[in-house]
């Protein structure tokens, strides 16, 4: 099971009986059976046939749409679960309520030990990099979680503990060319933030799409506010996953020298940043087989690739919700 | 009260979490056992009637019970001598749990209610041993079906949710990934790492 990605702009997604097909500049480019399809990013400029959008959505196969530069726009997504009791312990739990409370500190939690595992991990292998005084910072945010019940508070320990990750992510870099200063976006003006804005908005994509199969009103969260628009639960799921995957891509797309600088443009003016086309595709092959990966989930105690940990953690989240568990378990890994 | 469907009784004997799965939260996930279950109905379900020897066949017709609350669709009733009897069809051979019986028992109850008359036996037919199984209707079996059908109208009624508890009959349900029925224990056993 993967996700289709379909970058070359004028493509043709079409459906040829159970087959997606994409067509460009009059030849096949892609004929896969849909049984291996569990989702399709469509990036930049394509046609998708009438017969394809409902055999997808017939399907419970998401389509997600994004820019050529991996902004999201839009999705289209198929008919929630009918298991309206999920969606209704969600609400239950909504505002200041003892198990919103806790969630937070989960999401929070796994996000910031993640960050912390991964400046470690760094200076185990570079021991010269003074990131001693930035691991502590975290850790004392971790620490402090469990005694803080105010969810403005909570935020505030996270965007602390974020802000020392990311003053110290400059020193995970060893590539010449790329510099780092701050995380920026919308739109990103350095390849990095360039780089990070497009993992999340592929990692929104599939977690967005776990919550869905799971039967959550992904536009309701705890961590996020409402806004609207804005999938607030799949923003509170992803905060575990974006150090494990994205910045892991980023950081090793860059100092295995997959990606160079000089794949990336700049417009006039507004400096925002673009990744060639075969940047991209790198990029997207490296997302793509680090959710195929395989890891043992710390809580189930097997095998399981990111991509099925994303609804795992969904499962999860809902059996904390419906009192099936006492405790919603972020996953952590070392 | 809304009917239950028959069909749920089986479920439910089977596992009553997935009985709610299925009959209150809505899911249903096709699996290999399913579908071989689905298409076997779809040929038993095409309504019609013959006789054969001494025997009238019917099939597909509706069975309901007002007393009951109970619904759903009949996969064939045969009438020999003035006596009726129901017959589920099933995939498969007759499994470790003893949980089709109580969809005879459902059928025979509407159909006792629709007719009038007493029925004292029922059959299941699994389709792999193209064997019939002979259910007597016992009271005890009846008082047993009654006593699912009260629960099952309760949970339909309160939406409560049963526990999902690991065990065997978990392998081969097409429920499992939904379901997780190990996460209960996996996570209050878990320590998270540092």
């Amino acid at each position: 099971m993967g996700t289709v990605y379909v970058s070359q702009d004028d493509s043709f997604i079409g459906k040829t009986d159970e087959r997606l097909t994409v067509k460009a500049e009059k030849k096949q480019i892609l004929d896969v059976p849909l049984i291996k399809i569990d989702g399709l990013v469509i990036l930049g400029r394509a046609t998708i046939s009438p017969a394809a959008v409902m055999e997808l959505l017939e399907r419970k196969i998401p389509m997600s749409f994004m820019t050529g530069s991996g902004r999201f726009l839009g999705r289209l997504e198929p008919e929630l679960t009918k298991n309206i009791f999920v969606r209704r312990s969600q609400w239950d739990a909504a505002g200041e309520t003892p198990k919103a409370i806790h969630m937070v500190q989960a999401f929070v939690r796994g996000k910031l030990k993640n960050y912390r595992a991964s400046l470690m991990r760094h200076l185990r292998d570079y021991p010269d990099n003074d990131l001693q005084k930035a691991i502590d910072d975290i850790e004392r945010a971790i620490d402090s979680l469990a005694t803080i019940k105010a969810i403005a508070s909570l935020r505030g320990v996270e965007g602390h503990g974020s802000a020392v990750y990311w003053q110290a992510f400059p020193k995970l870099i060893r590539a010449d060319g790329f510099s780092f200063t701050t995380r920026n976006r919308r739109p990103p003006i350095d390849p990095v933030n360039a780089m990070l804005s497009f993992g999340y908005s592929l990692l929104r994509h599939d977690v967005q799409g776990a919550l869905n199969i799971v039967g959550f009103d992904p536009y309701l969260g705890y961590l996020h506010t409402e806004r609207y628009g804005r999938p607030s639960l799949a923003l509170d799921l992803m905060e575990e996953f974006r150090p494990l995957i994205v910045d892991a891509i980023v950081l090793s797309a860059i100092n295995r020298k997959a990606i160079a600088p000089k794949d990336f443009t700049a417009e006039p003016l507004s400096k925002a940043i673009t990744l060639s086309n075969d940047a991209r595709k790198v990029f997207l092959t490296l997302y793509e087989q680090k959710k195929q990966s395989k890891f043992k989930h710390p809580v189930m105690g097997r095998q399981c690739t990111y991509q099925e940990s994303f609804e795992l953690q969904a499962r999860l989240l809902a059996k904390y919700l419906m009192d099936e568990t006492d405790k919603y378990p972020p996953l952590v890994l070392k | 009260m809304e009917p239950i469907p028959i069909a749920s009784l089986n479920q439910y004997a089977y596992c009553p979490h997935r009985c709610w799965r299925m009959f209150c939260a809505g899911e249903f996930v096709e699996n290999h056992y399913t579908i071989e279950g689905t298409d076997l109905h779809q040929r038993v379900h095409t309504v019609g009637e013959n006789q054969r020897d001494e025997t009238w066949q019917i099939r597909a017709i509706w069975l309901k019970s007002e007393q009951y609350g109970l619904i759903g669709k009949s996969d064939l009733v045969e009438e020999v001598d003035g006596n009726l009897y129901p017959i589920e069809y099933k995939r498969g051979h007759k499994g470790e749990w003893d949980n089709d019986a109580m969809q005879v028992v459902a059928q025979a109850l509407c159909l006792e209610e629709m007719t009038g008359k007493s029925i004292t036996k029922g059959y299941v037919y699994y389709a792999q041993t193209h064997q019939r199984q002979e259910v007597e209707i016992t009271d005890e079996l009846r008082d047993e079906a009654i006593t699912t059908i009260s629960e099952i109208l309760q949970m339909m009624e309160t939406g409560k949710m049963p526990p999902a508890i690991y065990g065997n009959r978990c392998k081969g349900c097409s429920l499992f990934t939904q379901c997780v029925p190990m996460a209960k224990e996996k996570v209050s056993k878990y320590k998270e790492g540092a």
